[in-house]
């Protein structure tokens, strides 16, 4: 296992260096961060953006390949991934842009799964009743609604309620309010009242994915020949479904929720946007609007990372589920 | 024994559910069966699929429950076990040991299923629940019965099923998952957890249909001995007459959901009163006689039960129907008075030692313009010379290391001559398909020589000698519905071949029309898709698109193994009188040795990659020398039950061996009879030489140093008493 693991984080690493590779000369032969500075009043001289930028390591006159070296060795000799137009450092920025990204998904997506995969189990025990048309319907509503106005929604929804209360119940952007006094009571009210509404959203619109998912694979095996088999034994149906048909329907799923979990860390980028919650997800967006290409190629690498942590715990998950699969 | 079908509905009111628990015969039946119906709602309407349905089985006795696909035999037997979906429609009784089952809830049924009444399905490599080890699912079986039982009681007991159904080192194997076994060693799984709890009726839904011949022997000895070690009464359900005429003391002959014939085994297959019977019974071609007989085919399909048949439901298909057949269904009735013996057919008295060759209009046996001529006068089609096929087996993901090596055809020889058929046969595994996909490769590359009609694969093997190959040579498919393309109509699939020969549209036109009438399909039918014809027209269309460019030899590959037994017969009749008419040669795949007795003129038997025994058919099957090709014959059940009785079997051991483990020498001695009789200064020759093919007869060749060596006595099996 070990071995497996350490070959295919070989593998991944060569994959991170080329993608981010391409993406850094991608960045830096589009992005034009001096065409920005022109805009600045009072103008600064050409001379000017130019010795700014290469005080930051942001040199424009350097051609892409030498600049792309510069780069690679900063990482790689002092692991620092540059600076951004307006002088800030990116290792700095990136620690507090993750930990953002993580608090505002960490609850939701935890939830999303255990719900989506409960219901899913659910509907498909009572396939075609009311019940199960409603949530299936429901999920289905989801897959089509776009997230942002789904986010948009219950904004409007914790706003109505915020009204009709008369008080600020929910707040619908930010983290928390700033400068807030008092002790550890009214701090955990308020970070309350601040994740309800993004949690609440995130996890409304995630769970169907997941309920249809679950739904499906379990209705492909409630008749399989193994159920029979189990019924034939002296197992009732249910039995039968739950001890036999879900643990097989759950490898596939298992599979799929090993792959999301990583994304926790990665953020979203309209929840961050209509939530004000300024982390990884909206700084890679913000970052190309800036013409910044370091953060640019930083946000594109992380991505990079937490797509093989996914992909490396989802063969994980797989062999941990399913007795067939063995990884050599 | 009568039953009412017009019962017309199905909720029953307390008055008939007595009315019907009063035709319970007072006998010591330990399951009894009366009046059953089973309908499904379909989107085309109620499918009446069981129609009324009369049976009791003994303690210790088995009942075998024969028929085609549809005629409502495994929907019968999963309403006995309660297991039909609920949206059927379930009236009549069954009882077990008196106690009535139908109108039990799901739980309450669940004291019962796996307890006194269990059951044996037909895909083994399916009914085992992957994610859980083989003891976890023996022990489910017995915890759900025995809740009070110890988990030590429980392993114990489940080593000792599984000792009892012959699987090695029970022990260790208690721990190995469903994928870790064969597919005959799964069904033996199956038996043991069927059998766990001691069970008083067993029913095995087609046991052995999806096994091989040598390891459906082993798993139908094994049903045997468990029934012997339980006492259980076995309802055994085969459209193969073969299987159960050992195995069975009474049969009841199922047609169209209804039984229509019953009786003991001896008078269903000496005195059959049914045409169907009498038809089923000559379809059937018989692997231990050389037949000289065409085969009897029954014309038509089985009615469509969503339209209950107002007549007798085998009158469209019946040589004999008259106008009387067609005026309401008839009842079984008792062929002489007394006699457990009853058909329902209003013909019976008039059938008595009639024979069905006399009924059915089976055609003449067609002779070639090639039969006359000896063998070594007629050209030679096809010629494999030493023909090798290995797969390296590997290792290793990154840095592959090669680990062993897969013999999958290894030195293969043969020739076919003009009009002659010639088969391969022997277990999955053995290199049958292999052998055929490198005919059809012609590559200059491969390993061995393959020449077709003169052209050889070393000399010429571009796109033009390709092309030039593929007119000489065709190929039907096993499955016939995968084969054809369901977007194209009829027409369009015989076109295409000789589109690609680029044929002037008129002559593909009149070739088409031919073709229909060849094999046997009406013209008019060319623009219809493949959907709307039933399974043994779809290999006639199959057939037709093999021969639409006039080949000279014709590659099938199992062509009949997915159809019915009466519509098989049909198609091996035509593929008997198209070889004879256009003098075609024949090369055959096929795992069902009756079939291949019935229709080859000479016959290899492979093993591991290597033919074993080879020559003409009647010298091999007659006289077999390789102890392989004995066992492998020896396999066969025979549908003649007194035969069946006292014959001798050799059973052999174990699977195929993996390739791994292959001997040195010859690569039988693993599981061969003889040698494992030998003294082992005797053994030692077969361990370390390779055999080679020697001649014992004309045309008869083997591959074995001791052919007449004793049996291992372990390996024969003689059932005296029954």
């Amino acid at each position: 296992m070990l071995r497996y693991l350490a070959k295919r984080a070989v593998t991944y690493v060569f994959m991170i260096f080329l993608t981010t590779s391409a993406g850094y000369l991608l960045a830096v032969s589009t992005l034009q961060p001096a065409l920005l500075e022109q805009e600045r009043i009072p103008r600064p001289t050409p001379e000017q953006v130019v010795n700014s930028f290469r005080l930051k390591g942001l040199d424009p006159t350097l051609n892409p390949w030498e600049r792309y070296v510069d780069w690679l060795t900063g990482i790689l000799t002092r692991w620092d991934w540059g600076r951004s137009p307006n002088g800030a450092f990116i290792n700095a920025e990136f620690g507090d842009r993750v930990w953002i990204s993580t608090r505002l998904f960490l609850a939701s997506i935890i939830l999303t799964l255990v719900i989506g995969v409960a219901l899913g189990v659910y509907t498909a025990a009572r396939q075609y009743k009311a019940s199960d048309r409603v949530i299936t319907s429901y999920s289905y509503l989801m897959y089509i609604v776009p997230a942002p106005i789904a986010y948009f929604l219950v904004q409007l929804g914790a706003i109505n309620i915020n009204e009709s209360v008369g008080e600020r119940v929910f707040f619908v952007t930010g983290i928390s309010t700033p400068g807030l006094d008092g002790g550890g009571w009214a701090q955990f009210v308020d970070m309350l009242a601040h994740y309800a509404v993004p949690t609440f959203a995130i996890t409304v619109v995630g769970w169907g994915a997941y309920q249809i998912a679950q739904r499906q694979y379990l209705l492909d095996n409630v008749n399989a020949d193994f159920v029979r088999t189990a019924r034939a034994k002296g197992l009732t149906r249910n039995q039968a479904i739950s001890r036999h048909a879900l643990r097989v329907s759950f490898i596939p799923v298992a599979q799929s929720i090993a792959f999301t979990i990583p994304a926790i860390f990665a953020g979203g980028f309209f929840a961050e946007k209509i939530f004000a919650w300024h982390g990884v997800g909206s700084w890679s967006i913000d970052s190309i609007a800036l013409q910044d290409v370091n953060a640019a190629t930083a946000t594109l690498a992380y991505g990079s990372v937490i797509f093989a942590v996914g992909a490396i715990l989802a063969d994980f998950a797989t062999t941990l589920v399913d007795p067939r699969v063995r990884v050599q | 024994m009568t039953s009412n079908t017009t019962a017309p509905d199905t909720a029953q009111s307390t008055a008939e559910r007595l009315r019907v628990a009063g035709l319970h015969a007072p006998t010591d039946a330990v399951l009894s069966v009366r009046d059953l119906n089973v309908r499904f709602n379909t989107e085309n309407g109620v499918v009446h699929a069981v129609r009324g349905i009369d049976f009791d089985v003994l303690p210790g006795k088995t009942l075998g429950i024969v028929g085609e696909s549809g005629s409502g035999k495994s929907v019968t037997s999963m309403a006995i076990m309660g297991l039909l979906p609920p949206t059927a429609e379930i009236s009549g009784s069954v009882r077990l040991k008196g106690k009535e089952l139908l109108g039990l809830s799901d739980k309450a049924m669940c004291r019962h299923r796996g307890n006194d009444l269990a059951m044996v399905f037909q895909d083994p490599l399916s009914s085992l629940t992957p994610v859980y080890t083989v003891g976890t699912q023996i022990v489910e079986a017995l915890t759900v019965h025995n809740p009070t039982m110890s988990k030590q009681a429980k392993e114990a007991r489940a080593v000792e099923l599984l000792g009892l159904v012959g699987i090695p080192s029970p022990k260790d194997r208690l721990k190995a998952f469903p994928h870790e076994f064969s597919g005959g060693m799964r069904q033996r799984v199956m038996i043991a957890i069927a059998i766990a709890n001691n069970p008083r009726v067993l029913i095995a839904d087609e046991p052995t249909t999806a096994l091989d011949v040598t390891i459906q022997a082993q798993v139908l000895e094994v049903l045997h001995a468990a029934q012997e070690e339980t006492g259980a009464a076995v309802v055994m359900i085969t459209h193969d007459l073969g299987v159960v005429a050992g195995m069975a003391d009474d049969i009841m002959v199922m047609y169209a959901g209804r039984p229509v014939e019953t009786g003991s085994v001896d008078d269903i297959y000496y005195s059959s009163r049914m045409p169907y019977t009498m038809g089923l019974l000559g379809a059937v071609p018989r692997v231990d006689i050389a037949e000289k007989t065409s085969l009897v085919p029954i014309e038509g399909i089985p009615p469509n039960l969503a339209h209950p048949p107002t007549g007798c439901s085998f009158a469209p298909r019946c040589p004999l129907a008259s106008e009387a057949c067609l005026d309401g269904e008839p009842d079984l009735r008792e062929v002489a008075s007394g006699t457990a013996h009853s058909a329902a057919c209003i013909k019976t008295e008039a059938l008595a030692d009639v024979d069905a060759h006399a009924i059915f209009a089976a055609p003449a046996v067609p002779v070639s313009r090639f039969d006359r001529l000896p063998r070594h006068e007629r050209k030679t089609v096809l010629e494999l010379r030493d023909v090798r096929k290995h797969f390296p087996l590997m290792k290793g993901a990154l840095l592959k290391r090669r680990i062993g090596t897969v013999k999958a055809v290894d030195g293969l020889s043969f020739d076919i001559r003009e009009g002659e058929c010639f088969s391969i046969v022997g277990e999955s595994g053995c290199g049958k398909t292999t052998t055929l996909l490198e005919i059809m490769e012609f590559h200059k590359d491969q390993d061995g020589e393959v020449v077709i009609g003169g052209l050889s694969n070393k000399h010429a093997a571009d796109a033009k000698a390709k092309g030039a190959m593929r007119r000489e040579l065709q190929m039907v498919f096993q499955d016939p519905t995968g084969a054809l393309d369901p977007r194209f109509t009829v027409y369009e699939v015989l076109a295409e071949p000789m589109e690609n020969l680029g044929m002037p549209k008129p002559a593909i036109r009149k070739r088409i029309m031919e073709l229909m009438e060849l094999v046997g399909l009406q013209a008019d039918h060319v623009n219809r898709f493949p959907n709307q014809f039933s399974g043994g027209q779809r290999q006639r269309i199959g057939i037709a698109r093999a021969l639409a460019v006039n080949p000279r030899l014709v590659v099938l590959d199992e062509p009949v193994s997915a159809l019915d037994v009466s519509v098989q017969a049909g198609v091996i009749n035509l593929l008997d009188k198209l070889r004879a008419e256009l003098g075609l040669s024949y090369l055959m795949v096929a795992h069902d040795l009756s079939v291949v007795r019935h229709i080859s003129n000479r016959v290899a038997v492979m093993y591991l990659g290597k033919i074993v025994e080879i020559g003409d058919v009647d010298a091999v099957f007659d006289n077999p020398r390789h102890p392989y090709t004995r066992a492998l014959l020896s396999a066969i059940p025979v549908p003649d039950p007194e035969l069946e009785r006292t014959r001798e079997r050799i059973i052999l051991q174990g699977d195929l061996p993996s390739p791994l483990e292959a001997p040195a020498g010859c690569n039988f001695a693993t599981r061969c009879p003889v040698f494992a009789a030998l003294p082992p200064a005797k053994q030692e020759k077969c361990l370390t030489l390779e055999p080679a093919l020697e001649l014992a007869a004309v045309d008869q060749q083997f591959a074995c140093f001791y052919p007449d060596g004793e049996l291992d006595a372990d390996m024969v099996v003689v059932h005296e008493d029954h």
